[in-house]
């Protein structure tokens, strides 16, 4: 019995010893980002959840890098004159990773999942599905409530999930009635897709590990990635050693401006910038003192030195002007632009309510304590906003902690420093997902606007479904959310990516260096079929230390 | 007479040449804390200000200490940071020595009675809590600033000061003076603050002056982790923190407000060792 136990011990660590160094010489993509992430399609929204579902879900379209999209699990489809039915003819033969087959139930499934869910990305269908219907094993049509223009792209947020398989998980007690709780629980660390990629192990507050699904209906090229994991931690000194150490392949970009002058240094290693249509906001609570006064917070847009931030603390990035990204099909390039001038500022804190009375109105600024660059932009807020008489306390805090404290209006602070990145390719999602009441307490609208005529308007145009005309009402929106100043619109950001380019090929880095556009739906840079990695380069690497 | 009793105690003091130097150290310290907006080369550096242009600038004649990422110049932080280190030290012992004492002393006095259990049991509780985890947990329910990480410091530090009296105070309490005072009827206050008290005098200011040094090492170490004085006012724990991120490119961020925790502890150290040996030679 002992010898037994002695060899079976024996044997264990033999396999693991090779399992290790097997591991070592695979094809593995290893990225960075902040913790939370979740691969539920129904609840992910952020960067990380976003980048995690696009490998491991199909959809209907796939978002191509020049912002249009091209069938993928919908072969073709018709639409009706009016814009409100829309017809998907789905691929025949495309497994899920249980070995199941992929049908036109699971498409249904999945939308009627997302919106009763109503979390992640739902808000963008939840307007305007009135149904949706499975006409056969391969057709599915889509009823809507109302024209919108960018239903197509849209749709690139429409995971699907295997039916049968949620089902089989569903935790009993839950909020949904008969549905349980619509196997929340299980798809927190599993996944019930079709993707290129499956979830081997999800350990939370930790990493996501994913390996490729052997019959993914399209065939992926050798030398894609064969496994991914993402690491949740953007502490620049880790993130540093495993760059150098090769233990690490794709960076966060949530790094410092010295972290990447330090690792460009490192050979093999290079910087890659993409601007991925994300902008970097200062948002202001629209409904607290003293920032609900709008002359209040166009003092503050006057003050602030834009040209600092975009030069000297993120450099390569541009001023923003207006709140979205001049990357994005319907941005206005017109718009008007805020530059410091501090005697504009004094002007207009002049005509505020709290003019006479700042001391009693002190501004708490919460910055993001994942992103130690944002403290750069907090203490310059600081000094500019002390420049007018305005206090300004600076306040580190979490990410998980801001996304539980801007859900009610009571409980989210002043200002906040945060990036945003639309959903899909259009001002419309920026516009929508931004100052539309219905994203008021998530982190991307933490300025509880409820501005009904905006949400008019903002409704309106992406209701219209002619492209020129739907761009001209993108436009105007533009101007009076700029004239309103809800937020403090700073620079549109590249990603800045510290990536091993000695050895492994990334898409999404090269386009950018030949000065081609990257894909502008945010996670999709990630996507890890577009990947290259050659092992025995990395080997190469390693030797020479 | 006043003055040749002075001179002695210089004397003693002096023999021991560290002594001398933790003299120099902590009055160097206190000088630059007190006059901070006077000696610091840029003393608006330590409120609200930024210049990227001049951030991450090496340690130069302009910037005897280089400038943060910030832009900032690390020596007139450091200057205007021994402020709320001092301030943190000396609130501090503040609080804590009269609450300890007259703890140590009531407990100690009436032994075996039930002040002496409730307070003792009480001192045990707090004392069986690692302490800074009791800081790091009170300051981060509070909100963080100096004040309520001076509370948290003074909360968890009272005990010790309980527990040395109280020492002291049982073998005082069966002194024959202490007897003979309570033989003619003199009042508790008086035995417990004009007969013991005294005697505890030299151990209590030894502890103090050596305590200087470990309160401000964990006021450092409460702003290393962000639950100090709030940017943008300079701490230098959080100057410390601020520039472990950039070492080793950036070297000089972090290692000047590192060299002053160390300077300040070691100041405080020597000069409490050259008074304990003040006291012990008095007594000899």
């Amino acid at each position: 019995m002992k010898k037994l136990v002695v060899s079976m011990t024996l044997v264990a660590c033999i396999l693991l010893f090779v399992w290790a160094s097997w591991a070592d010489s695979s094809k593995i993509v290893r990225f960075t980002e902040a913790w939370p992430t979740y691969i539920d399609p129904a609840i992910a929204a952020d960067f990380s959840s976003s980048v995690s579902v696009a490998n491991l879900y199909d959809t209907l379209v796939f978002p191509t890098y020049d912002g249009e999209v091209v069938p993928h699990l919908a072969e073709s489809w018709e639409v009706s004159e009016d814009g409100l039915t829309y017809t998907f003819y789905l691929r025949k033969g495309v497994k899920f990773h249980n070995g199941e087959e992929l049908k036109a139930e699971d498409v249904v499934f999945s939308m009627e999942r997302l919106l009763t869910i109503g979390q992640g990305y739902s808000y963008i269908f939840k307007p305007i599905i009135e149904k949706v219907e499975a006409l056969d094993d391969y057709t599915v049509r889509f009823q809507l409530k109302k024209p919108f223009g960018p239903f197509l792209y849209a749709l690139v947020r429409l995971y699907i999930l295997n039916k049968d398989e949620v089902l089989a998980h569903i935790e009993p007690t839950g909020e949904y009635g008969a549905m349980g709780d619509y196997g929340k629980k299980w798809l927190l660390t599993h996944d019930a897709g079709s993707g290129p990629y499956m979830v081997q192990e999800m350990r939370l507050e930790e990493y996501l590990h994913a390996v490729r699904f052997p019959e993914y209906w399209k065939p992926l090229d050798p030398d894609a990635p064969s496994e991914f994991k993402y690491i949740g931690t953007t502490e620049t000194a880790t993130v540093r050693t495993l760059l150098s150490k090769r233990e690490l392949e794709i960076s966060d970009f949530r790094q410092p401006a010295e972290f990447y002058e330090a690792v460009s240094k490192i050979e093999g290693v290079k910087v890659a910038k993409l601007f991925g249509g994300s902008t970097f906001f200062c948002m202001m609570h629209n409904r607290k003192p003293p920032t609900d006064d709008v002359h209040f917070r166009k003092a503050l847009a006057y003050a602030i030195d834009y040209d600092a931030i975009a030069n000297q603390i993120f450099p390569g990035a541009r001023q923003a002007q207006g709140p979205v990204s001049f990357i994005l099909p319907g941005h206005n390039p017109e718009v008007y632009q805020y530059r410091r001038d501090l005697e504009k500022a004094r002007e207009e804190l002049s005509k505020s309510r709290y003019a006479d009375k700042l001391d009693e109105y002190p501004v708490d600024l919460v910055w993001c304590a994942e992103v130690p660059d944002e403290e750069k932009v907090a203490l310059l807020i600081q000094a500019n906003a002390a420049e007018l008489g305005i206090t300004v306390n600076v306040i580190k805090t979490p990410w998980m902690k801001i996304i539980e404290e801007v859900a009610t209006p009571e409980t989210t602070a002043h200002m906040y420093l945060i990036f945003v990145s639309p959903h899909y390719a259009e001002a419309g999602s920026m516009l929508q997902s931004k100052y539309h009441s219905s994203s008021c307490g998530t982190w991307e609208q933490t300025e509880w606007l409820q501005d009904p005529e905006l949400d008019k308007m903002i409704e309106d145009a992406i209701a219209t479904v002619d492209k020129e005309e739907r761009f001209a009402k993108y436009r105007k929106i533009q101007e009076y959310i700029v004239d309103l100043c809800p937020s403090l619109f700073l620079i549109d950001q590249p990603e800045n990516y510290a990536y091993q380019d000695y050895y492994i090929d990334w898409t999404a880095a090269e386009r950018a260096e030949r000065g081609e556009k990257v894909n502008p739906v945010m996670g999709y840079n990630h996507y890890m079929p577009d990947i290259r990695v050659y092992p025995e380069k990395r080997e190469e690497l390693l030797k020479k230390k | 007479m006043r003055r040749t009793r002075l001179g002695r105690w210089w004397y003693k003091f002096s023999r021991n040449p560290l002594s001398v130097v933790g003299l120099v150290i902590v009055a160097f310290i206190v000088f630059c804390a007190i006059f901070a907006p006077w000696v610091a080369p840029y003393p608006e550096h330590a409120g609200p200000y930024v210049n990227y242009g001049e951030a991450n600038k090496p340690p130069s004649l302009t910037h005897p200490f280089g400038t943060d990422v910030f832009g900032r110049d690390v020596l007139s932080r450091v200057f205007f940071a021994f402020r709320s280190s001092l301030l943190m030290g000396v609130v501090v012992l503040a609080i804590v020595v009269p609450v300890g004492v007259t703890l140590g002393l009531l407990a100690g006095y009436f032994k075996e009675s039930w002040i002496d259990i409730l307070i003792m049991r009480i001192t045990d509780i707090f004392l069986s809590v690692p302490p800074l985890i009791l800081a790091l947990a009170i300051t981060s329910v509070l909100k963080p600033n100096l004040t309520n990480a001076m509370i948290a410091v003074s909360v968890m530090w009272w005990p010790w000061y309980t527990r040395l009296v109280y020492g002291m105070a049982t073998s005082l309490r069966n002194e024959y003076f202490v007897q003979s005072a309570e033989l003619i009827g003199a009042s508790k206050f008086h035995i417990l603050f004009r007969e013991i008290l005294p005697n505890c005098v030299s151990t209590i200011l030894t502890k103090m002056t050596l305590d200087m040094g470990w309160v401000i090492l964990i006021g450092a170490a409460l702003s290393f982790v962000g639950l100090g004085e709030q940017p943008p006012k300079p701490a230098l724990g959080t100057m410390v923190a601020d520039g472990a991120k950039y070492l080793p490119e950036y070297w000089w961020i972090s290692v000047f407000p590192g060299l002053a925790i160390m300077l300040i502890v070691l100041g405080f150290n020597l000069l409490g060792d050259g008074i304990g040996d003040l006291f012990s030679l008095e007594e000899a």
